[in-house]
């Protein structure tokens, strides 16, 4: 993968050419969100495991349409428990979560809208590459012709296209989760849930994967919401970072970056890129003050 | 991005384990592999030649490998017939437990209520010994092959039941999750991924079942065997102890020995062939 490093006014000029239609305008080198329909609201929600640990306490947010959301933040804040929730694979205890506005279980019953990717590829390692992307579809009841055609397109996407007979055995680390963000991208979701999906991966692997999955976001027009504790990550992709503490979990701030896309053209070394950094590992640690620990 | 190198280095994994000198590749096999084992072999029975020999045993109360060669040669037609009725008996208890036990914990494991209803008493049923049951098999069914057949497949159900439901029960969270999440039905969860994840579980009790089911064909036999040529190798050992003709005992016993072997390594190799592409259990190793 070769990044270039392209003058920031060529970008700009580029993208003023090829963003500015649909939920987002241009400017002054930013993107920002105006009138975004609501995707994702989480209304005073709380949950409360069994044993009495206090997941999530009064969570309060929206997403809009298009967003790239990031929660991001320590271990045990709540974050993949908000994503689940999301995905209606897990209750609120009270409060509630909308995904367009109903309830998260009846959109999965009705539509493909929702798609999920975990930490783990979760590959169905007795069914073939291609088999494995086909799944949703084939779930769904889509025709097998339809549902091979689609899984090629997004095998393409992620660049499997000649790994689609292979076995997820015979795969890289880095691979099978390109399989696994394949099979989420293949029901043409809406809204695509990532709970740490490149934590276990090496630092070469996932810088490239990440690249790729702005790709497929700007091309896909899909809304993200991407589980991290990583700060540089987080930075790098979102459009709006919710940095959590933990002991509860709780919501303890939201920054917008204000970063133009696509961001290969960023080095990561860049100063107002630190900055984010900065700012996203302040708000982190601030967080972590507050519970008396840091 | 670019795969070409790793296609490249994949292709030339490929042609050379082809190429390798299989000539070579035998010899290092046979060395590691075969030569410990014949070696151990040649050494028992020599032992078991020469001890009796020079103790003086008679052969009726321990026979030597010749003795036991010389009673199965003889009685050769006895033999085969009494294995032929064996394997039939066997494989046919054996097919039984394996259909009716996966069903079974399919249908167990369809509901967590008839679960917990039923499968207590599965286990008590199985901690039944069944020779102590046969007896019962005997008046229910008649003596004979379908009372043989009914213990044998007794005494194969149970690890197929117990391995198959532990398989089905052990699915990935996050799978079941990733399922849930495409809307998937109970049957669809049931049939694209718990019974292929449960697959190792069911060949591994497949695989005790298989032997277990020859143990019970000839426990079977002890108790409802006949006469007339249709008695099986537990009926032929039976008739053979009143006789004393302890080679032939050996024979008998040696000839059920190496059916259960045979039929060990014909499951196993019906399950390579299933999980052969996927289970860790079933692949062959990267040297």
């Amino acid at each position: 993968m070769v990044i270039k490093k392209i003058p920031k006014a060529k970008v700009l000029e580029w993208m003023a050419g090829c963003r500015t239609k649909g939920d987002f305008d241009l400017k002054e080198g930013h993107l920002l969100q105006t009138n975004k329909k609501e995707m994702v609201a989480f209304r005073q929600m709380s949950k409360v495991f069994s044993n009495g640990t206090v997941a999530l306490d009064q969570f309060d947010l929206t997403i809009g349409e298009g967003e790239f959301l990031t929660f991001l933040g320590p271990s045990g804040c709540g974050k993949s428990t908000a994503l689940r929730m999301t995905a209606g694979l897990a209750e609120a205890s009270s409060g509630e979560v909308k995904v367009f506005n109903k309830d998260p279980k009846e959109t999965i019953r009705n539509t493909n809208d929702i798609a999920f990717v975990f930490q783990e590829p979760n590959l169905l390692p007795w069914r073939k590459v291609i088999d494995n992307v086909v799944l949703p579809l084939e779930l769904r009841g889509t025709s097998k012709k339809e549902a091979k055609a689609e899984a090629c397109r997004v095998l393409e996407m992620v660049g499997l296209k000649d790994y689609a007979t292979s076995y997820p055995r015979e795969l890289s680390g880095g691979m099978k989760m390109r399989v696994s963000i394949a099979r989420a991208l293949a029901a043409k979701p809406k809204l695509l849930l990532m709970d740490e999906p490149f934590a276990a991966l090496d630092e070469m692997t996932r810088q490239s994967l990440q690249l790729e999955l702005l790709e497929i976001w700007e091309k896909e027009k899909t809304t993200i919401l991407f589980v991290t504790h990583n700060v540089f990550e987080a930075v790098y992709l979102s459009t709006r970072i919710a940095v959590m503490s933990a002991g509860p979990g709780r919501l303890s701030s939201v920054i917008d970056v204000n970063l133009p896309y696509p961001r290969h053209a960023i080095s990561r070394t860049d100063q107002e890129f630190s900055a984010y950094v900065k700012k996203a590992s302040d708000q982190l640690e601030n967080s972590l003050d507050k519970r008396g620990i840091g | 991005m670019s795969m070409s190198s790793a296609e490249a280095a994949k292709k030339e994994m490929i042609t050379s384990s082809k190429k390798g000198t299989k000539g070579k590749y035998f010899g290092v096999k046979f060395m590691n592999y075969f030569l410990g084992p014949i070696i151990a072999f040649i050494i028992f029975a020599a032992l078991w030649q020469t001890v009796p020999l020079l103790i003086g045993m008679p052969h009726y109360i321990f026979p030597k490998p010749t003795d036991v060669i010389n009673a199965a040669v003889s009685d050769w037609s006895l033999l085969r017939q009494a294995v032929q009725i064996t394997v039939l008996e066997s494989v046919i208890g054996f097919l039984l437990s394996a259909v009716i036990g996966i069903i079974v914990s399919i249908i167990l494991a369809s509901s967590k209520i008839i679960e917990r209803s039923i499968y207590p008493y599965a286990i008590i049923l199985q901690t039944l010994p069944v020779v102590a049951v046969a007896p019962i098999v005997v008046i229910w069914f008649g003596a004979g092959f379908n009372a043989i057949v009914v213990v044998a497949f007794l005494i194969g159900f149970f690890p197929v039941i117990s391995n198959t439901l532990m398989g089905l029960n052990s699915v990935d969270k996050e799978m079941d999750d990733l399922f849930s999440l495409y809307n998937a039905s109970k049957w669809q969860k049931m049939w694209k991924l718990r019974i292929p994840s449960a697959m190792p579980f069911i060949m591994a009790g497949l695989k005790i079942s298989c032997t277990l089911s020859i143990v019970g064909a000839i426990v079977g036999e002890y108790v409802a065997g006949v006469g007339g040529g249709e008695g099986g190798l537990g009926y032929a050992i039976t008739v053979s102890a009143i006789q004393v003709n302890t080679s032939f005992i050996f024979a008998c016993a040696i000839a059920g020995a190496v059916l259960g072997v045979s039929f060990y390594l014909l499951v196993n190799l019906v399950s390579n062939k299933i999980l052969g592409s996927w289970h860790e259990s079933a692949m062959k190793k990267e040297q």
